[in-house]
């Protein structure tokens, strides 16, 4: 308790409100709600588990989720390689070095929804175009089927996102002491048995912060996947957050969406708490 | 032990700030009605986007000749975002004086808090029918902006060229006799396709194009589809051929267009003939090209038996709260009256809004764009399908269900037995 004085609390208490305010506050009546017939105005009925119990019939809700789970493992491995391949090359001793890290991370400080917008344009209307002009079938009518929205999705994000990433695995890869790579060279060894032994160890913490931002951002994706797809072809690229606001918005069904979002809310917990709990394990202290 | 004495002492001063923060707003914001004396103020919540800025020039100009009352306007857009942030609104006590419902759902859902209309002079004067949505029993709980409608909006010089007549085109045969036609000629007429159909849109097809063949099975009335069991589809076949047309000679691919590309990179740039699309879009097109937007027109959707119909209604209507003072009540009322009744209201709404107006007493001469002279007239005659779908079962059921089964059936996904098979399950299951 040494660092615990006056100014510590001080500190601290604006976020602890606003964090319990905005976040914990909301979560407790969250679930409190899932269990009445709420409607956005009055709760009057409680109905036990019932939206818990018509949640795992629904189609569209577990669809949703599934190709979120789909999407995230695909974003996940691919931000994380684009992410580490963008850092290795960015500290290397190139001239462009630092223009190169502008530019990577500038996707990311665009808005996901007019992201979105732009992608859409290039899918739609550039792919199409080129695709007539070379004459190849595959690029044309993108995002009206299920296969290229997911994968439009995925481009999308992993565009926007890698940026970011990169800037991660930037900091632990300058942290890594100079005398072990000089000494491994010493030793002999070649770039690729250098990377695996001896960085790609000791960026091991950056996986686990890594791993964790895109886990939970591809599985909270919402904006991107608004503007891009909204959902379409016939619902089948609606992720779960948009499940959920369409459940509760457009169909009116607060509750039953609030149910949603509390199951959604465990899931997303669950995985990443289990995914930094295997990553700190594998961690490599120094 | 020490440390949580501090900590209390810092909650204490932080919680300190916030309120007398938060203190000191209310009292500027919420207190002035009463301090005053007779001077009312109310608050509009709309969700228009469309007619924003005229709506509130009307507004300050009723403010200029009632100095005794001030209003507020406040607008949030699109069907999805208007929605919550009312309900919000009303859950946190912030209710506004004036609101919209758009169906009977929310009429159902807002009923303790809608005052009777019944008496003011704009209810009096509601065009017939206008009113079904919004009446219960005796009592009038809302009045319509305006009438609106569609169909197959078409390019009259393309007709021309093509040697169609577009007031030949009655029955589905005449329609597919003219889009043969025309697309025999698309090298001449040089356009890419006879129509646009977005099928990114789910509400084009779900709400709009089965409204048109849903409508005749419920007599035209949305109560009547409002309170159905069931729907039995009794011209899906219709509704099949009709959608099949447009898919088969629409500029592709279908499934990813949507209703910008539609309206504007493909009507309003001349590449397609026609779209089915209602009088709203007139405005984007007059944007893109002001000599076609005076050349184009409406053509009905042919439904058998109802040939020359065109769908038209209410999209929607103002509530007055009836939670508010007395004075503001009344206030409400006598806002509403005047922007539908008076002739400087009157004025506004028909060349300011370009509303079709739902009241009687309106110079329809002043109507200026051709869509809406042509919704006008067709409802004027008498010759129109109701709109029923803010009587679809709320799921959404038109875009959720029924639009995006129509997207699979386009995809190859689904036949269309699957279609208006899990379409009225969908319905029973709502309902």
């Amino acid at each position: 308790m040494r660092n615990r004085d006056l100014a510590f609390w001080l500190f601290l208490t604006p976020v602890l409100l606003g964090l319990g305010l905005v976040v914990i506050v909301p979560l407790i009546y969250g679930t409190i709600y899932s269990f009445t017939n709420w409607n956005g105005l009055t709760a009057d009925k409680f109905v036990g588990l019932e939206h818990y119990i018509n949640l795992f019939q629904d189609k569209g809700f577990l669809n949703s989720i599934w190709f979120t789970i789909k999407f995230s493992v695909v974003t996940v491995f691919l931000l994380n390689f684009f992410g580490l391949s963008l850092a290795l090359l960015v500290t290397r001793k190139l001239k462009s070095a630092n223009f190169l890290r502008t530019i990577f991370f500038m996707p990311n400080l665009i808005g996901g929804l007019i992201l979105g917008f732009i992608w859409q344009f290039i899918f739609v209307s550039v792919f199409d175009d080129v695709g007539q002009l070379l004459g190849v079938e595959s690029l044309q009518g993108w995002l009206a089927t299920t296969a290229t929205g997911f994968w439009g999705l995925v481009i999308l994000t992993v565009w926007q996102m890698s940026g970011y990433i990169m800037i991660i695995y930037i900091a632990y890869l300058q942290n890594i002491p100079n005398e072990l790579i000089e000494s491994s060279k010493i030793d002999g060894a070649n770039s690729f048995q250098r990377f695996r032994s001896i960085t790609f160890p000791l960026v091991a913490p950056a996986f686990t912060v890594s791993m964790f931002l895109t886990l939970s951002t591809s599985f909270k994706m919402y904006d991107q996947n608004l503007s891009l797809t909204n959902g379409g072809p016939f619902e089948s690229t609606q992720m779960v957050a948009m499940n959920i606001v369409r459940t509760a918005f457009g169909a009116n069904e607060m509750a039953y969406g609030q149910a949603k979002a509390v199951v959604f809310f465990i899931i997303v917990a669950v995985i990443s708490l289990t995914q930094v709990y295997y990553n700190k394990k594998r961690e490599v202290d120094m | 032990m020490k440390n949580k004495k501090f900590l209390f002492l810092s909650l204490a001063f932080v919680l300190s700030i916030l309120l007398a923060a938060c203190g000191s707003e209310d009292s500027s914001s919420g207190d002035t009605e009463t301090a005053e004396g007779d001077k009312v103020s109310i608050e509009i919540f709309q969700g228009k986007v469309e007619f924003k800025d005229q709506f509130e020039d009307l507004v300050a100009k009723y403010e200029e000749e009632n100095p005794n009352v001030s209003i507020t306007v406040e607008t949030v857009g699109g069907g999805t975002d208007y929605a919550p942030v009312l309900k919000s609104a009303f859950s946190s006590g912030d209710a506004p004086d004036i609101f919209n419902v758009t169906g009977p759902q929310d009429v159902i859902d807002y009923k303790e808090y809608l005052t009777d209309l019944s008496d003011t002079a704009a209810a009096q004067a509601a065009l017939e029918g206008t009113l079904t949505a919004v009446t219960d029993g005796d009592q009038i709980l809302g009045l319509p902006f305006n009438q609106e409608g569609y169909g197959l909006v078409y390019n009259k010089r393309i007709f021309e060229e093509a040697g169609v007549n577009a007031e030949e085109i009655l029955t589905f045969e005449d329609l597919e006799e003219a889009v043969k036609t025309i697309d025999g000629m698309k090298e001449e007429l040089g356009i890419e396709g006879v129509f646009a159909l977005p099928g990114k849109e789910a509400w084009v097809m779900g709400d709009h194009l089965a409204n048109a063949f849903l409508a005749p099975e419920f007599n035209n009335d949305i109560m009547e589809a409002f309170n159905a069991e069931t729907v039995t589809f009794e011209r899906g076949d219709e509704m099949k051929r009709f959608l099949d047309l447009q898919a088969e000679y629409s500029v592709g691919p279908v499934l990813s267009l949507d209703y910008s590309q539609q309206v504007e990179e493909n009507f309003s740039l001349e590449r397609v003939a026609m779209i089915q699309q209602g009088n709203w879009v007139y405005p984007s097109v007059q944007q893109m090209d002001e000599e076609l937007a005076q050349n184009i027109g409406m053509l009905p959707i042919p439904v058998e038996g109802l040939e020359g119909r065109l769908p038209v209604g209410v999209p929607n209507n103002w509530a007055v709260n009836n939670e508010g003072s007395e004075a503001e009540i009344q206030a409400s009322k006598d806002f509403l009256d005047w922007m539908y009744t008076s002739e400087e209201g009157k004025r506004a709404v028909l060349e300011d809004f370009k509303f079709i107006p739902a009241y009687e007493g309106y110079d329809t001469e002043m109507i200026s764009d051709p869509l809406s002279k042509d919704v006008y007239t067709y409802s004027e005659a008498g010759n129109t399908i109701g709109w029923i779908f803010g009587g679809y079962p709320s799921n959404p059921w038109g875009t959720d269900v029924m639009g995006s089964n129509m997207q699979r059936y386009l995809a190859d996904d689904m036949t269309w037995e699957e279609v208006v098979e899990d379409s009225i399950a969908k319905w029973e299951e709502k309902r």
